[in-house]
């Protein structure tokens, strides 16, 4: 077998692996845990009814969302308005293109790294995508044709790219400490030295909060504010466009957790643990799962648990607190990088 | 044209780089030329900048210079301070006269 | 037709179409979002030109940043279509379009032409390395650049302050 089909073949087995992780496994999955968990927080039973725990309720909920009407209000754009969950959705699977799930698989004598692509810039891809899902927003709203859904499209762009700043310089302090973009040689370091989230404790928290913002969880999530603004930007759209936007939220928080455990919390590497070979290699992509699926719960708990900003807290929270404190975060990182063992 | 001795051949001939950077920059001065409003306009120096920064990349590549990288930073810096500032003009301007067409503003007009 | 040709040859030609269309439409928002998948064809063909750190770079500043305010600004002053009245300059802008035909085919004209080979040096810049050339490119920054560096930062800080003072509403 040439290398290069074998490459190809390695790819394609990669992206397999995170459509069945992701799409058939996570997405049905963590909206039945959201509503489990919400009942357990409020001292309710949650969904119960369909299948041992309600655990087939997703199974219920998917073709309920497809097989409805599909509404288009009458003087909007048809192309934008059938294009925005689109631009939304794909930013949100294409993230973890770049993210290290395992160390390596060893395969007929070639070695597979267990990334699906080792870009050079590295996470400025990610700050790329997230770049761009802020059209999927602002289409959406205007595509409603609503004034009150272009309020909340346009509020929750701006959240984004407030946000955005404050996650950017935050990482960067990731990025000067292990001295490369690349989430890989990141996590490496990570292996060889300590977990992030010890030396740079205040950038984990920036990064986490802007987490929280960037994907419009609670308790940043006024752009859709289900109590007050009905639907937000995605008022306007129903069945299979909905469903979209609903499910880039949950790909978006996979996403984001999976980024909180890359730069901050050592990857899929166990501090203890140094398991060679195979073995080693799906004992990593268990323990990467394992980590993400905990942050993924962390969203959901806080969620419940808190209640939200109001606008004008929400943006005074990111340009006035947290943007200053990543910029002191960063000066302290590079003075200490700079002053340290091997410094050039 | 040749490739330098000592820089790596690219897999696609470097004229047909430059050929797209021009015809992208005719795009944009049509446009530049055609639109009546101003932000249509504005949008279409966008596009002559970043034909711009397409051919001084090629140039670089050509050379195996990083210089040209390095010139499409400041190019792309400067457009967003640019952007700002003419777009802060605009919503000036659409408040005193109430339209953004470059038509209608014609007040030193003999 | 090997995998660079092809890819070229979508980058490129998703690049002039949308380019087309941008020019082309009436309604500022379609305009501004067909510039925006103009960008990403240009972004690819940075990549291909050994430039990755450009492309990133274009796609989270100019495709995700000023494209977007483009797009508050247009919503947020509500334009709609080009107005429908007659076009007060016709022969302006037929112009206007067969000059930049002219040129773009002047332009073809002299930079396809093969030039005599002493015209072009080697470039005595640094060179392009072979691996990763984003520590080099951060270390020219800060060296060779470090003028227009510093310099870019006050131009940005004097265009931000620019800005809101350009649109703020007069207090009367």
């Amino acid at each position: 077998m040439s290398p290069e089909l074998f490459d190809v073949l390695a790819a394609a087995g990669k992206i397999a692996f995170f459509w069945a992780v992701v799409l058939v496994a996570y997405l049905p999955n963590v909206v039945w845990a959201e509503r489990r968990i919400a009942g357990l927080i409020q001292d309710r039973p949650g969904p119960n009814r369909v299948g041992p725990f309600g655990l087939f309720q997703s199974l219920a909920d998917v073709p309920k969302m497809f097989l409805k009407e599909d509404v288009t209000p009458l003087f909007v754009d048809k192309l934008l308005h059938t294009v925005a969950p689109t631009i939304i959705l794909v930013p949100a699977l294409t993230t973890i293109a770049i993210v290290p799930f395992g160390s390596s698989l060893t395969i007929a004598g070639r070695e597979i790294p267990l990334v699906i692509a080792d870009v050079n810039i590295g996470f400025l891809y990610l700050l790329a995508l997230t770049s761009i899902s802020v059209y999927g927003i602002v289409i959406g709203a205007w595509a409603s044709n609503n004034k009150y859904s272009l309020l909340g499209g346009l509020r929750a762009s701006a959240q984004v790219i407030s946000y955005e700043l404050s996650m950017g310089l935050a990482a960067i302090g990731v990025f000067v400490s292990a001295g490369s973009f690349r989430p890989v040689a990141i996590v490496e370091w990570q292996a060889a030295h300590v977990w992030n989230c010890v030396p740079q404790a205040l950038g984990c928290i920036i990064f986490i909060v802007s987490a929280f913002a960037e994907t419009n969880r609670i308790p940043f999530d006024l752009a859709e504010a289900e109590s007050e603004l009905v639907g937000g930007y995605h008022t306007e759209f129903s069945a299979f466009k909905f469903g979209m936007f609903f499910m880039s939220e949950y790909a978006n928080m996979f996403a984001a957790a999976a980024m909180i455990v890359t730069l901050y919390f050592g990857g899929w590497s166990l501090p203890f643990l140094a398991v060679t070979g195979n073995a080693g290699g799906l004992l990593s992509i268990a323990v990467f799962l394992a980590k993400v699926f905990v942050w993924v719960f962390v969203f959901i708990w806080v969620r419940w648990t808190l209640p939200r900003f109001r606008y004008d807290q929400l943006m005074a929270l990111g340009w006035k607190v947290l943007l200053p404190l990543s910029v002191l975060n960063l000066l302290v990182v590079a003075w200490v990088v700079a002053r340290g063992p091997g410094a050039p | 044209m040749n490739v330098l001795p000592g820089v790596a051949p690219m897999g696609v001939p470097p004229e047909a780089y430059l050929a797209v950077g021009t015809i992208l920059f005719a795009i944009g001065l049509a446009g530049a030329l055609l639109k009546r409003n101003a932000l249509s306009i504005f949008l279409s120096i966008e596009l002559m900048l970043n034909a711009v920064n397409l051919l001084v990349l090629t140039y670089g590549r050509m050379r195996g210079d990083l210089a040209g990288q390095m010139i499409v930073f400041f190019v792309i810096a400067i457009a967003a301070a640019e952007a700002a500032v003419g777009l802060a003009i605009f919503v000036a301007l659409f408040r005193a006269r109430g339209t953004v067409e470059v038509d209608k503003v014609n007040l030193l007009k003999w | 037709m090997t995998g660079a040709t092809f890819v070229f040859a979508l980058a490129s030609g998703l690049a002039i179409v949308f380019a087309l269309l941008m020019v082309v439409q009436k309604a500022p928002v379609k305009s501004v979002l067909a510039l925006v998948v103009t960008f990403f064809g240009l972004a690819v063909l940075s990549v291909q030109l050994a430039a990755p750190f450009i492309a990133a770079i274009q796609i989270i500043v100019y495709a995700g940043a000023i494209l977007v305010l483009f797009l508050f600004v247009i919503m947020l002053l509500n334009l709609t279509e080009e107005a429908r009245e007659k076009d007060t300059r016709p022969i302006q802008r037929w112009l206007g379009l067969v000059s930049a035909v002219a040129l773009a085919g002047l332009l073809l004209g002299v930079t396809l032409r093969a030039p005599p080979a002493p015209v072009l040096r080697p470039g005595d810049g640094p060179r392009i390395p072979a691996g990763d050339e984003i520590p080099l490119l951060g270390r020219l920054l800060f060296s060779d650049y470090l003028f227009a560096f510093e310099a870019m930062s006050v131009l940005l800080l004097a265009a931000a302050v620019g800005a809101l003072i350009l649109s703020k509403r007069r207090m009367e």
